[in-house]
């Protein structure tokens, strides 16, 4: 997919299982782990899997979702009212949406799970509660949904169709979730360690929402350049020679020339992705430092691109950068940063996730 | 004489994934299994890996573990072996 041409960021938040992004930001800084390990099946047991939920919130699926009370304090954060009207339209992005609900359904028989399990009656409730209007676009495309989202309403902000957007992504774990990538084996008993050559991979699940505020020239950052790149491989796995991660990279790598920069890497902890994926990185980006955060926060699914872009914002406020929390040496690529980073010699960031289905996106974020 | 186990993997490889173009009786002991062979994916895995653990009570524990094990029928038999109790062994 063509890079689309910069856009500002007016506001970012997040919430994530260490606080909003002030305070995830901190907590990384000092290393701090938000995984724990917890039943796979919640109250019905399993293999303790490495986890992390937002402060409060339990895990098995509650009518209505347990999740609603953080979408609303990252919502009071927002700037101005009127979303999802004819000039402010909604993007929101997710990868499970409330999917959960439709399992604790099929375990409990209570009817009134069914009004979140589907993406389109999840986002129509969630519009109400949040008091949004009917211009709101929901969007999925696994773990890169949210960057989805973003270069969605980057292109409406373009074309003249809006005057500020808002991208709205959210994923709470929930049993039917945990389940599934258990089943594949790569959730398990181990705690994630990004791109840490080992001889196990597994990555760990957390809860994460977040939003980012885009408009044509309002701001104290912009994304650059963005870029989507989709192999059409398989389900799950991407094409071994790391193809699709140097295809996605190719054209932020021009985009950046000149820049000095760092890398926040998708880095899930599983062991052939993030070695394709850091490889693709430092040859495109070489002598450049790379770190990932979920060995922290556990991935959050399709919200992930949007909190991680949050954090990053963060980062260049404070002229700091967290290290890959849960790393350890050796990793796959020399560049990989276990520790903190100053920013202070640094003038943007790329952000990159990675899906299933060999779905890659990444972005260049700079200081306006 | 054919190795039980391997005969049952070998029907239960079939049968699990619903292999219409070969038998049981045409795998061979050292055909890989991914990558080459019958070039079974991660979805065919996950099937093959959740009716093995509860055919045989064992739990295989990342994805490597079971990409080392489905390396082969040979590999997996010795596997199971190592892992199960005898009594659920086929005789």
């Amino acid at each position: 997919m063509p890079l689309a041409s910069a856009v500002r960021l007016e506001a970012t938040g997040c919430v994530t299982p260490l606080g909003n992004a002030p305070s995830t930001h901190a907590a990384l800084l000092r290393n701090e782990v938000a995984l724990r390990p917890a039943p796979v099946l919640g109250a019905d047991g399993g293999e303790p899997v490495p986890m992390a939920l937002v402060a409060g919130r339990s895990f098995d699926e509650t009518a209505p979702p347990n999740w609603l009370p953080p979408l609303q304090s990252l919502q009071a954060e927002l700037a101005g009212e009127g979303w999802g009207t004819a000039r402010r339209p909604v993007f929101v992005t997710s990868s499970n949406f409330g999917v959960g609900s439709l399992y604790a359904y099929r375990r409990h028989g209570d009817a009134a799970h069914l009004a979140y399990g589907t993406p389109s009656t999840c986002v129509d409730w969630l519009a109400g509660q949040l008091g949004w209007g009917a211009n709101v676009t929901t969007l999925s495309h696994a773990c890169v949904s949210a960057h989805l989202g973003l270069l969605l309403a980057t292109r409406v902000l373009q074309a003249g169709f809006a005057d500020r957007a808002l991208v709205f992504s959210f994923d709470f774990i929930s049993p039917f979730v945990a389940g599934g990538f258990h089943a594949l084996k790569i959730l398990n008993s181990g705690f994630p360690s990004p791109y840490a050559e080992r001889a196990s991979g597994s990555i760990g699940l957390g809860d994460g929402a977040a939003y980012a505020v885009l408009s044509v020239d309002r701001g104290d950052f912009v994304l650059e350049a963005q870029s989507l790149y989709n192999e059409m491989h398989h389900f799950t796995s991407n094409r071994a020679d790391g193809a699709g991660f140097a295809a996605c990279l190719a054209p932020l790598s021009a985009a950046a020339r000149g820049r000095r920069l760092w890398l926040k890497g998708h880095g899930t902890g599983t062991l052939e992705a993030g070695r394709l994926e850091s490889t693709a990185l430092c040859t495109a980006f070489p002598d450049t430092p790379l770190v990932g955060w979920k060995g922290s926060l556990g991935h959050t699914l399709g919200s992930c691109g949007l909190v991680e872009l949050a954090l990053a914002c963060e980062a260049m406020r404070q002229g700091r950068a967290p290290g890959t929390v849960g790393g350890a040496s050796p990793s796959f690529q020399a560049n990989v940063a276990l520790d903190p980073l100053s920013l202070e010699q640094t003038d943007g960031v790329v952000c990159a996730s990675n899906a299933f289905g060999g779905a890659h996106a990444a972005f260049l974020l700079a200081h306006a | 004489m054919p190795d039980p186990l391997n005969t049952r993997l070998k029907h239960l490889i079939v049968t699990t994934l619903k292999l219409e173009d070969v038998t049981p009786a045409e795998l061979a002991d050292d055909e890989p299994l991914i990558g080459s062979g019958l070039n079974l994916d991660s979805i065919d895995a996950l099937e093959l890996v959740v009716t093995l653990e509860k055919e045989f009570g064992i739990k295989i524990g990342s994805s490597e573990e079971s990409r080392q094990a489905l390396a082969s029928i040979a590999h997996l038999a010795e596997f199971i072996r190592a892992r199960a109790d005898p009594a659920r062994l086929p005789a």
